[in-house]
């Protein structure tokens, strides 16, 4: 695969560089720097787990997986502001806990005391993780409000998405938080597709290039 | 069904609660440990009556499995002080805060971990901290106010929160 | 108590008469049942009984700081305990109508005064001087010239052989070194380290734990019980069918009986009922309110006071204003959910609990039970929160049901579900109001009522007007406005309703001063000079002043979002105003509330404030936030996730002021309450001409 000395520092770089370079096996540095200056990480050779440059399969799995970052299940840990969203309704949650630095709360009100680490029995009960937390405050990776376009861009940006190369991203998938969307405890909807399908959705979005759609 | 024995250690005291694992800490303090201060509201994390603390942390003692509690610290209203004495408390009689009085444990023990993380809160870190205890009384302006006070004793030398956290 | 020591009750001969102070070493003599309310003992410790529920409402409070004035005591030496439910003894106790001081104050003073008029005397006898050279103060009877002094448990014994004076002289309100003062509470102490006893906390030995099953349709039957997966429940013991009173109808359920109340809850879980929910109407909010609206448009319904010839005025006027308002159902939701603890032992019972009306359980038990009154006993904790709900019998007629059946005290625990589910509820109510005005002034005045009658529940008559129709209306008003018609259109549905904080004040303040403010906007007036020109009374031209002085009303621009109200509740009457804002973000912002309480003669300003702080958060709630709502005869309202409540994030500043005069007492808990809704809707009206007639309703929705 694409292996060799590479950097990246921005998707839209990566992305362009990868379809300049992809089988070269060498990547040159030579698109702009949208980090404001600070120094790339070096990259390894396992960090990009794109396997085949297909945009159209690319955009189409993304379109699944937008469906469900964007259902409530996803999207209420990943709100605009630093209150999380509760319910089917995504409406503010009651108590308005806030973000914190870490994204897991701050003094009496951290995720954790409410949130154990697994679902509370009963209806409208707090659903459980033992990593219950939203993104941290440097990172908010925020998905209310964004278009698909918008959303897969930050998704695959490391300076958005808690530095994760695509090979963490693509990891990121089976992340026990990510899977307690589908057990959300009395009260609440799955996600608009099976746990199974979003993976593979995602998967497939990654493997081929993990392209941005164009709205 | 298999007994479970929680060791912890509940307000500096070293105790053994034969329970039920699936037994709420709440239920365990109230009707195992006998401490009556830890009250019961909701059942359901939206009320802020049960809050107590495990290992310093205001959790929410009705949706937390007492076994969470082994060889944890668990401080309750009882053993916020020794003496009733804790600047937040102090502040609390200063200002007569409480009507009923039934949620005020649960409040307390919010702000106490509001102050040890934030001596100095302004209201919006007031509001983002106690959110999640609720008094039907509509206690509020005046929680606001103890919580006000009791900072300014502990700026001005007052004594320390005074748990074992 | 045992021993010597001197304890002095009242009773009132009967209703309207002067209450006549007795010791209670005297009281069989008057024919009457008699317990103390203050004891001295000879250690001069003094005991207070408070014949009160202690709810937040601070009577635990005002109680001791109003016997302390006038028996010269310091209010920390006072030792306060609740008295057990018992009529005869101490009168009507339930602990509703904001009553506990209004109606009791007079006698508490005489009483307390009588005591130290007794210590004095015996004191001057023994010293053998005149008496008027005499004085008590913190517990001591001193003579001025030799500056002797008795402590008052040296005089106890002598003054417990007196005459009880017929007269005595009570202090003039200047005089007052408590009654008028601030003074800190004295059951604050208790809620601040968990030592508080409320009903939950009560624990009595071998205690055993009910968690009950109770018709989710609040009239059914139990059909079938399968107890099997219960009973296996570790800690289950029992599961028992229970029959429980609401009014003069009846609740079934099954109760699961355990080791603790969790395991309790654990049982019901696994419980398996059927009911029979046939033979009787399974509503829906939707049509409950329908109905209303129908009832409003087509019938007249009773007239609880009519003045003048309004239909001829409305039938005639070509631009009447013609509106309904709308207010929901409400559930208390007290923090404490209800429960209590009884004892079966045979032939009597014994009851501890957070409890309003403990004469009233009493009295019920005895009935329901057939068992004799004095073998009743009940007993009150401190209560989490009452606001109504548990000046009700229902929650111990069933703790006393199931320890008869299982022969062991229980304490029966109400679950957030089981309490929001249940009722019964503050009824929701429209209103239809109709009015015409004239060259700037009111000629016609119609409110039409429709909603749940409370006394209906209480075999109260059915062909009568609701007594409460124009509860929270002015009575000036009556005298000012010539044509004037005020109807009520009975209404039913099988859910129980019952008092809720200020009762029908809280829906009917809505309603009228929403419409006064629609008729000043309709006249082009000022709305709080508008209902100046109609109050012509002095108290309630004072309120306003100082309602104008406080707000700096006079100072706003018509717009700048300040809007009135001014209710009267039990007495007192409270005027508020609201100033709001529009948010960035879109919807309204409250940025502040004042409010001014005239409630005449009282015992403790800052318990005043807190009661009027707490008024209006609860009033919050109710106008802005949660509603009772029912589908298919079901509550579907189950816990705080559906129900949601004020948090301190959405409590605007609150300025309280008390007017100063000599007039009557009157109530502090509950007055607070109805003015706040209209008079923020009125704010809303005036920042953005939108008239809100529908509670309850979103701030951060309401838009221009």
């Amino acid at each position: 695969m694409n292996g060799g000395n590479k950097r990246y520092t921005g998707n839209r770089f990566w992305l362009t560089a990868c379809t300049l370079v992809f089988g070269l096996g060498l990547l040159v540095a030579m698109a702009p720097d949208f980090t404001g200056g600070k120094k790339p990480r070096e990259l390894t050779p396992d960090d990009n787990p794109v396997i085949k440059k297909d945009s159209a399969a690319s955009i189409k799995a993304f379109a699944s997986v937008y469906k469900v970052l964007m259902s409530p299940r996803c999207m209420n840990c990943h709100p605009s502001g630093d209150v999380p969203l509760q319910g089917d309704d995504s409406h503010l949650h009651i108590m308005q806990p806030t973000r914190g630095k870490d994204g897991k709360g701050i003094s009496a009100m951290k995720c954790a005391n409410c949130h154990q680490p697994a679902n509370t029995p009963g209806l409208h009960t707090p659903p459980g993780n033992p990593n219950w937390h939203l993104p941290p405050a440097d990172m908010k990776m925020v998905f209310q409000g964004k278009t698909p376009r918008q959303l897969a861009r930050q998704l695959v940006d490391p300076e958005q998405n808690g530095h994760k190369d695509l090979r963490k991203l693509l990891e990121h998938v089976n992340d026990t938080l990510v899977i307690a969307g589908w057990h959300p405890g009395e009260g609440r909807t799955t996600p608009p597709l099976p746990y199974a399908e979003f993976k593979k959705a995602w998967i497939t979005w990654i493997e081929n290039g993990a392209y941005a759609p164009k709205k | 069904m298999l007994m479970a024995t929680v060791s912890c250690k509940i307000n500096g005291k070293d105790q053994t609660l034969e329970v039920d694992p699936q037994m709420p800490l709440l239920w365990a303090i109230r009707d195992v440990a006998r401490l009556k201060g830890t009250k019961y509201g909701c059942g359901v994390a939206q009320c802020g009556a049960c809050v107590l603390h495990l290992n310093g942390e205001a959790v929410r003692s009705c949706v937390t499995r007492v076994t969470r509690a082994e060889g944890q610290k668990v401080v309750t209203i009882e053993g916020l002080s020794e003496n009733n004495d804790h600047p937040l408390q102090v502040a609390w009689q200063e200002i007569d805060v409480p009507q009923c009085g039934y949620c005020h444990s649960g409040q307390i023990m919010s702000a106490a971990v509001l102050l040890r993380e934030n001596p100095n809160p302004t209201d919006q870190d007031i509001d983002r901290a106690m959110g999640g205890n609720i008094c039907r009384c509509g206690t509020y302006p005046r929680i606001r106010k103890a919580i006000h006070r009791a900072a300014e004793m502990l700026r001005s030398g007052g004594k320390r929160n005074g748990t074992d956290l | 108590m045992g021993g010597a020591m001197l304890s002095l009750g009242f009773y009132v001969p009967s209703a309207g008469k002067e209450a006549t102070i007795v010791k209670t070493t005297e009281a069989e003599g008057f024919g009457v049942e008699l317990n103390a309310w203050i004891h001295i003992d000879t250690s001069g410790k003094v005991t207070i009984f408070s014949h009160r529920a202690e709810m937040g409402q601070g009577v635990y409070q005002a109680i001791p700081q109003i016997i302390a004035e006038e028996l010269e005591v310091n209010l920390d030496e006072v030792n306060i305990v609740f008295a057990k439910g018992d009529n005869k003894k101490y009168g009507n106790q339930v602990t509703g109508g904001s009553s506990s001081v209004r109606t009791t104050y007079k006698n508490l003073l005489k009483l307390s005064a009588t005591a130290r008029e007794m210590l004095m005397e015996a004191a001057a006898n023994r010293w053998k001087v005149s008496r008027a050279e005499c004085y008590a103060e913190s517990g001591h009877v001193f003579h001025k010239p030799s500056k002797r002094k008795y402590h008052y448990g040296e005089l106890v014994l002598d003054a417990s052989k007196l005459q009880a004076p017929e007269q005595v002289t009570l202090k003039k309100r200047s005089e007052y070194k408590l009654i008028g003062k601030p003074l800190r509470r004295q059951d604050t102490r208790m809620k601040t380290n968990g030592t508080a006893i409320f009903g939950l906390d009560k624990e009595i030995p071998g205690m055993l734990y009910a968690v009950v099953e109770r018709n989710p349709r609040l009239r059914g039957v139990v059909k079938s019980v399968d107890d099997t997966d219960a009973l296996k429940v570790p800690g289950v013991k029992r599961v028992v069918k229970v029959r429980m009173g609401v009014f003069s109808t009846y609740r079934e359920g099954v109760a699961v009986v355990a080791d603790s109340a969790w395991q309790a809850m654990q049982g019901r879980k696994a419980l398996r009922v059927t009911w029979d929910d046939t033979g009787f109407e399974h509503q829906n909010t939707e049509q409950i309110f329908r109905r209303q609206a129908d009832e409003l448009k087509n019938n007249e319904g009773l007239s609880f006071k009519t003045q003048g010839d309004v239909n001829a005025i409305l039938n005639g006027a070509s631009d009447k204003i013609d509106v309904v308002y709308q207010t929901p159902y409400q559930q208390h939701a007290c923090m404490e959910p209800l429960n209590c603890v009884a004892h079966w032992q045979g032939d009597k019972v014994e009851i501890w609990g957070p409890i309003q009306a403990p004469d009233w359980v009493q009295d019920y038990i005895s009935k329901e039970m057939n068992l004799p009154r004095e073998n009743v006993i009940v007993n009150m904790t401190f209560l989490g929160g009452g606001f109504g709900r548990k000046a009700f019998m229902d929650y111990p007629h069933e703790a006393v049901v199931i320890s008869k059946v299982i022969g062991a005290p229980v304490q029966v625990v109400w679950t957030r579900e089981d309490d929001m589910t249940q009722g019964p509820y503050r009824p929701g109510i429209s209103y239809r109001c109709e009015g015409v005005v004239t060259n700037g002034e009111i000629s016609a005045f119609k409110v039409k009522m429709a909603g749940q009658n409370n006394d209906h529940w209480r075999g109260g008559p059915k062909d009568k007007p609701n007594r409460s129709t124009s509860e929270g209306l002015l009575k000036p008003y009556f005298d000012s406005i010539k044509n004037l018609s005020i109807q009520d259109i009975p209404f039913e549905t099988p859910i129980p309703t019952m008092w809720w904080r200020s009762v029908y004040a809280s829906t009917n303040g809505f309603a009228y001063e929403s419409f006064l403010d629609e008729l000043a906007v309709a006249a082009g007036k000022d709305p709080l000079e508008f209902r100046r020109s109609y109050l012509k009374d002095e108290r309630a031209q004072k309120l306003i002043d100082r309602m104008q002085e406080v707000s700096g009303w006079k100072k706003r621009k018509k717009g700048d979002g300040f809007g009135v109200a001014i209710t009267e509740c039990f007495n007192s009457t409270v005027g508020q105003v609201v100033k709001v804002s529009k948010q960035p973000s879109g919807g309204v912002k409250i940025d502040r509330v004042w409010a001014v309480m005239d409630c005449g003669w009282y015992v403790n300003p800052d318990t005043i404030k807190a009661q009027v702080e707490g008024s209006i958060v609860m009033a919050l709630g109710a106008a802005t936030m949660h509603e009772i709502r029912f589908e298919d005869g079901l509550t579907v309202q189950k816990n705080f996730y559906a129900y949601p409540m004020p948090r301190i994030y959405d409590i605007p500043p609150i300025e309280v002021y008390i007017m100063e005069n000599d007039a009557d007492a009157g109530g502090v808990g509950e007055p607070g309450l109805p003015a706040f809704a209209p008079a923020l809707t009125n704010a809303i009206f005036d920042l953005t001409g939108k008239r809100i007639r529908k509670l309850p309703f979103d701030l951060n929705t309401v838009s221009s």
